[in-house]
C-alpha cells in the first residue's frame, strides 16, 4: 500500500505514447500501470490507491476532462496531470474549473513529465 | 341647364372609383399620358416618392427616375409610340427610383397601357424592393464570411490534426530514447557514453520535428477568436437562414423552440454561426436520403446560470455507435464528398469557447446534436462591452 501510492496510471488511446511513457518512467523507479481507455482506469481496482494520474485529453470515448468528473465523482483525490497534442484557451479554462494545473503538451519534452509526477508524488494528499 | 347629363354623373362615377382606387391600391400606382406627364398618382406612390399629387400634377414623370433615365425617357416613349416595340410594356422589370429628397430605390415596376378614344396612357406599378434586396446583400454578406472562415478553419484543421498526429509518435519515440538513456547510465561499458551522447540528440531531433509541427500550426491558425457578447436567437436565426437555404424544396418541416430565458452568449459571431450551419447543413442532407418524416428541430435551453445548451436534431437515418464514437475525429466521415472536417472543425469552436459538443440518438429516430455555450451575465456585460 505505502508502496503503490508512489504508482502513477496512466490513460492515453495511443498504444506506443502509453508504453514509450511507461517505459521511461519505469526507467527512473517509478511503478507505473497504463490503461488505453476511460473506463478501463474506473474498474481498475487499485484506482484510490495511486499517488498520481496522467491523463490524456483527447480520447474517443470520453475527453480527458469528463473523465476527471467522474474521478472526482467517486471521489479520488490524487494529482492528476493532463497531457495533450493541443491546448486551447477553452480547454485551459475547463482544466482549470476542473481542478487541474499541470497541462504538458506532446511531445513532452525533456524531463516535464517526470518533474511533475514527481512533484505531485511529493505533495501533501489533498482533503478527501 | 341645372340638370346634369346622364353622361357627365356617369364620368363623375367612373372618376370617384379611380381616385378611391388610387387611395387604397396598396402597390404605388402612376398615370401618365402619351407625353409622360402625370395624371394621377397613388397615395401610396406619393409616399413613396415623397410627392404630393398636387406638386407633380402634370410634370414629367422623368422626375422619378436618376439619370440617365431621366434624359432618356422621353425617347423611350417616342420610340415606343412609333414603333409599337414593347421593352418594359407588359414586362416588368427592376429598375432604380429617385425619390423628392435626391436618394434612389430598387423598384420593381410593370406598366399597362390604356388607349381611350385618341388618348394613349399608361399606368405603372411599382413596388419597393428596398427591404428584399436589403435581406438579400445581408444573406450574401454572411455567406461569404461564413464560407471564408470555413475555407480558413478548415485549413487550421487540418494543420492542427497534423501537428496532433505527428505529436503522438514523436511523443513515443521521445519517451522511448528517454528511457533508454536511463538504463544506459547503469551499464559500465566504454561505448556507454557515446551512446548516450547519441542517444540525447536523437531525443533533440523528435523535439525538433515537434517544434516545426507547432510552428506550422501557429502559422495557420486563424488569429485569437473574437469573443463577444452576442444574441444566440440571432445567431440560430442567420445561420438557420444561410443554411436551410433549398430546405423547404426537400420538404423539411423546421422548427424552433427557443428558450426565452436563453438570449446573451460569449461567442466568436462567425465561429457560432459556422458550427450551426455545418450541424444545420449536415441535418438536411441525411434527411434528404429517407423518405417519410423530415423534421429539423433546433432547440435553445438554459442548462444553469452559466451555461446555454443549443440542440439541433433531425429524423434522419440515424448513426451507428461505431461511427458515431470516432464522429467529431477528423477525417472521419459518412459522406461521398466532403473530407470529414466539418464536425471536427465544430469540436474545435466549440471547445475553444469552453463548451463541449456531443451526439446523442433521438429516441424516435434520427440524431441530436447538441452543444454548450456560455451564458454572459451583465457583468461581463459591463466588462466586455463597457
Amino acid at each position: 500500500m505505502g508502496q503503490l501510492s508512489r504508482a502513477v496510471a496512466i490513460v492515453d488511446d495511443d498504444a506506443a505514447v502509453r508504453h514509450a511513457l511507461k517505459f521511461a518512467l519505469e526507467s527512473e523507479g517509478l511503478n507505473v500501470r497504463v490503461h488505453g481507455r476511460a473506463p478501463a482506469l474506473l474498474d481498475d481496482p487499485e484506482l484510490y490507491r495511486y499517488g498520481c494520474l496522467v491523463i490524456d485529453y483527447r480520447m474517443p470515448d470520453v475527453d480527458g476532462l469528463e473523465l476527471v468528473d467522474a474521478l472526482r465523482r467517486r471521489g479520488v483525490s490524487a494529482p492528476i496531470i493532463m497531457i495533450t497534442g493541443r491546448a486551447n484557451a477553452g480547454m485551459r479554462e475547463r482544466a482549470g474549473r476542473a481542478g487541474i494545473d499541470t497541462i504538458l503538451e506532446k511531445p513532452l519534452s525533456d524531463s516535464a513529465l517526470s518533474t511533475a509526477i514527481h512533484s505531485a508524488l511529493a505533495a501533501p494528499p489533498a482533503a478527501p | 341647364m341645372s340638370d346634369t347629363l346622364p353622361i357627365e354623373v356617369a364620368l363623375q362615377a367612373a372618376e370617384a372609383r379611380l381616385r378611391s382606387i388610387l387611395q387604397t391600391v396598396p402597390d404605388a400606382m402612376i398615370i401618365i399620358d402619351e407625353r409622360g406627364r402625370i395624371e394621377s398618382l397613388s397615395t401610396t406612390a406619393e409616399r413613396l416618392f415623397g410627392y404630393s399629387m398636387g406638386e407633380v400634377a402634370g410634370k414629367n414623370i422623368k422626375m422619378f427616375m436618376p439619370t440617365p433615365h431621366r434624359e432618356q425617357h422621353d425617347g423611350y416613349l417616342k420610340r415606343y409610340l412609333q414603333t409599337g416595340e414593347r421593352h418594359i410594356i407588359g414586362i416588368g422589370r427592376i429598375v432604380t427610383g429617385q425619390r423628392k429628397d435626391g436618394t434612389t430605390f430598387p423598384m420593381h415596376l410593370t406598366i399597362g397601357e390604356l388607349r381611350s378614344a385618341d388618348k394613349h396612357y399608361f399606368t405603372g406599378f411599382i413596388r419597393d424592393l428596398t427591404d428584399q434586396q436589403l435581406t438579400e446583400s445581408r444573406l450574401k454578406e454572411l455567406q461569404s464570411e461564413v464560407t471564408h472562415m470555413s475555407r480558413f478553419t478548415a485549413l487550421g484543421e487540418m494543420a492542427s490534426t497534423l501537428a496532433h498526429e505527428i505529436n503522438q509518435p514523436l511523443t513515443a519515440i521521445n519517451n522511448y530514447l528517454r528511457g533508454c538513456n536511463r538504463l544506459l547510465e547503469r551499464i559500465d561499458d566504454p561505448a556507454a557514453p557515446m551512446l548516450r551522447d547519441a542517444i540525447g540528440k536523437a531525443a533533440d531531433q523528435a523535439l525538433r520535428a515537434g517544434d516545426i509541427i507547432r510552428r506550422l500550426r501557429e502559422f495557420v491558425a486563424r488569429g485569437d477568436s473574437e469573443r463577444r457578447i452576442e444574441s444566440l436567437p440571432k445567431l440560430i436565426e442567420d445561420a438557420s437562414t444561410l443554411a436551410l437555404i433549398g430546405a423547404k424544396e426537400n420538404g423539411i418541416a423546421v422548427a424552433f423552440r427557443l428558450d426565452p430565458a436563453v438570449d446573451l452568449v460569449i461567442a466568436d459571431r462567425i465561429q457560432i454561426q459556422q458550427v450551426l450551419v455545418n450541424l444545420i447543413r449536415n441535418a438536411v442532407e441525411v434527411m434528404a436520403e429517407v423518405n417519410g418524416v423530415r423534421e429539423l428541430d433546433i432547440e435553445t435551453r438554459a442548462v444553469s446560470d452559466e451555461t446555454v445548451q443549443v440542440s439541433v436534431a433531425d429524423t434522419g437515418g440515424g448513426l451507428s455507435p461505431e461511427v458515431a464514437r470516432h464522429l467529431f475525429q477528423p477525417f472521419v466521415t459518412t459522406k461521398q464528398k466532403g473530407m470529414g472536417l466539418g464536425l471536427s472543425i465544430c469540436r474545435t469552436i466549440v471547445e475553444a469557447h469552453g463548451g463541449k459538443i456531443w451526439v446523442d440518438a433521438r429516441p424516435q429516430g434520427g440524431t441530436i446534436f447538441r452543444f454548450t455555450l456560455r451564458a454572459a451575465d451583465h457583468h461581463e456585460e459591463e466588462t466586455l462591452v463597457g
